[in-house]
């Protein structure tokens, strides 16, 4: 503490200007030794891509050619970022099934996520039944306004991405 | 006129006739809420008699995000992303208490494997957030190459952690009734690589940091917090330790897997002349507890069992009319969780009492008398995060 004044000797005083030096010189070896033989640990970004692991919660995805419109992850977000709505087939048309064999009895209507409000904790994707909701690997999305952020999955140009997300080649390479 | 004489009984520097001329109004200056600092969005106001502090006020609540309030519209299982939220540093032991006060009150058995896999995953957040603290606590009085070396552990464990869970900081991992994902082994190959390395890290910091001279006297006898003020306002964990009481929970009221680990309990015990409850003292012994969490992962690896890693939890969780306390030791003290339900799907209220909210109490009484470089050091060594502090 400042108002403390502590007295101190001559000897003790040289003795602590010399222990200064030395052991800063102790640290400062340690740091120059990582000129050699230590390798980058740093990437360069927008050349060099990370690969993600499997499990990485980034942008979500519905395959809604996959979605019975169950809400379950309506139910279960707890931000409420999902908006869900849908009706009932009429009776005379087919139902048609989704790839494990579960009737689609309800027509999906609409099938928004506000990105923006969701927090990536994963309790949608755990819930839905089918499998169709699931975190993707990507991770640049950054829009302008606040509105573009919300993605009508329903949509031809987010349907899209089913290729690239669902494909088996993995989404960026190192 | 307010001068630093009527201005407080604690402000008492030594008088002499010099500083008797050099007396003088005092200056009100906002530390924060921006200052790299702070560690966060905490604001000091600060009464300054030249470089000396006479008073400092914090100010809190600039990240309020009103979670107590708002978890009472959630289920249960959508309350653990927002109780990652509080303390982001260290996410997984937060999500732990919050866990265990959940199954207690549901009477929820947590497979064997579940708890050998909470229990790596805590210890290896204590060291990635004592990482941090000592990262940022050396560039705060002036070191920057500690802070990568300390950044490059750190990352280490939160890769790892980003391949269990997904995310790299808020994990929503711990679920109630176990744990989400299985650890493979190759994982835990991994992390037993990391504890061999690790080790050569820590005697690399103690030469490069803990012995260094002019830490050393940047950090001894300043912002001494002692036992009976820690005693006084109820501070916990770090802190605590600091101060020379041998107080853990993971030892004294053994939670989990615990009591069946084998780790001493690192206290301030003054050496390195320093003073028991000094700022050195509590960062000493961050470091001296992540020696001690590498052996808690060492017996875990030697130990660990097969099984599954979740239990039998029902789909809709209802808990019981009644209350819970529970309390668990974070890496920066004691959390405890105060869960009351009425029997519905949602809780009635939910209490967090934060050990930094506890630290940050303490500033006023340490800050009177020192220099503002001090100042910095003493908010450095008590390591809050503010997400916990204002919840």
């Amino acid at each position: 503490m400042s108002t403390n004044v502590e007295t101190v000797s001559v000897k003790e005083y040289f003795r602590s200007i010399w222990q200064g030096v030395s052991s800063t010189a102790k640290g400062m070896w340690i740091t120059f030794r990582y000129v050699w033989g230590n390798k980058p640990v740093t990437i360069e970004y927008p050349e060099v891509r990370e690969v993600l692991p499997e499990r990485a919660r980034m942008r979500l995805f519905n395959d809604v050619d996959n979605c019975i419109s169950c809400n379950m992850c309506a139910i279960t977000c707890p931000v409420d970022c999902i908006y869900i709505s849908s009706e009932k087939r009429a009776a005379d048309q087919e139902v048609p099934k989704t790839d494990d064999g579960t009737p689609m009895r309800q027509v999906l209507t609409q099938y928004t996520i506000d990105t923006a409000l969701c927090c990536y904790c994963g309790l949608c994707t755990t819930v839905c039944p089918t499998e169709c909701l699931t975190h993707s690997n990507d991770y640049e999305f950054a829009q302008y306004t606040l509105g573009d952020m919300k993605y009508d999955y329903l949509s031809d140009d987010v349907r899209a991405w089913k290729q690239r997300i669902v494909g088996k080649e993995p989404v960026y390479r190192r | 006129m307010q001068t630093w004489e009527n201005s407080g009984e604690k402000f008492n520097p030594t008088q002499t006739a010099e500083t008797e001329k050099l007396k003088s109004e005092l200056l009100t200056l906002n530390m924060g809420p921006q200052h790299p600092a702070t560690h966060g969005v905490l604001r000091v106001e600060i009464k300054t008699d030249s470089e000396v502090v006479a008073h400092a006020i914090p100010h809190i609540g600039y990240l309020h995000r009103c979670m107590e309030k708002h978890s009472e519209n959630l289920d249960y299982r959508g309350i653990i992303p927002f109780v990652d939220r509080m303390d982001y540093l260290a996410a997984m032991n937060q999500e732990h208490t919050y866990v265990m006060a959940v199954e207690s009150m549901l009477g929820t058995e947590v497979p064997r494997r579940a708890e050998y896999i909470r229990v790596l995953i805590l210890e290896l957040q204590r060291i990635a957030s004592h990482l941090m603290a000592f990262g940022t606590y050396a560039l705060d009085l002036g070191a920057f190459s500690p802070f990568l070396y300390a950044f490059d552990e750190r990352e280490k464990i939160l890769r790892l952690f980003e391949e269990l869970s997904g995310a790299r900081l808020l994990y929503n991992y711990i679920w109630i009734g176990g744990v989400w994902n299985d650890i493979t082994s190759a994982q835990l190959y991994r992390v037993k690589e990391f504890c061999d390395h690790f080790e050569e890290e820590l005697k690399k910091y103690d030469t490069l940091v803990s012995q260094n001279k002019i830490f050393r006297e940047r950090t001894r006898h300043v912002g001494i917090m002692d036992e009976q003020m820690c005693y006084a306002y109820g501070a916990t964990g770090p802190v605590l330790r600091g101060a020379g009481v041998k107080w853990d929970l993971r030892k004294v009221a053994p939670y989990s897997l615990y009591g069946e680990l084998d780790f001493d309990v690192p206290v301030g015990d003054g050496d390195r002349d320093a003073m028991i409850g000094d700022c050195y003292s509590r960062y000493i012994v961050r470091m001296k507890e992540m020696t001690e969490s590498v052996k808690i992962i060492r017996q875990i690896l030697d130990g660990i069992e097969s099984g599954p890693v979740i239990g039998k939890v029902p789909k809709v969780i209802k808990l019981p009319k009644g209350e819970v306390y529970m309390r668990t030791e974070c890496p920066r003290g004691e959390l405890g969780i105060h869960l009351v339900s009425d029997g519905g799907k949602t809780p009635y209220r939910l209490k967090v009492k934060s050990p930094c909210f506890t630290h940050t109490s303490m500033l006023p009484e340490i800050a009177p008398g020192q220099l503002i470089a001090d100042f910095v050091a003493s908010i450095g060594s008590i390591d809050i995060v503010l997400g916990e502090v204002d919840r």
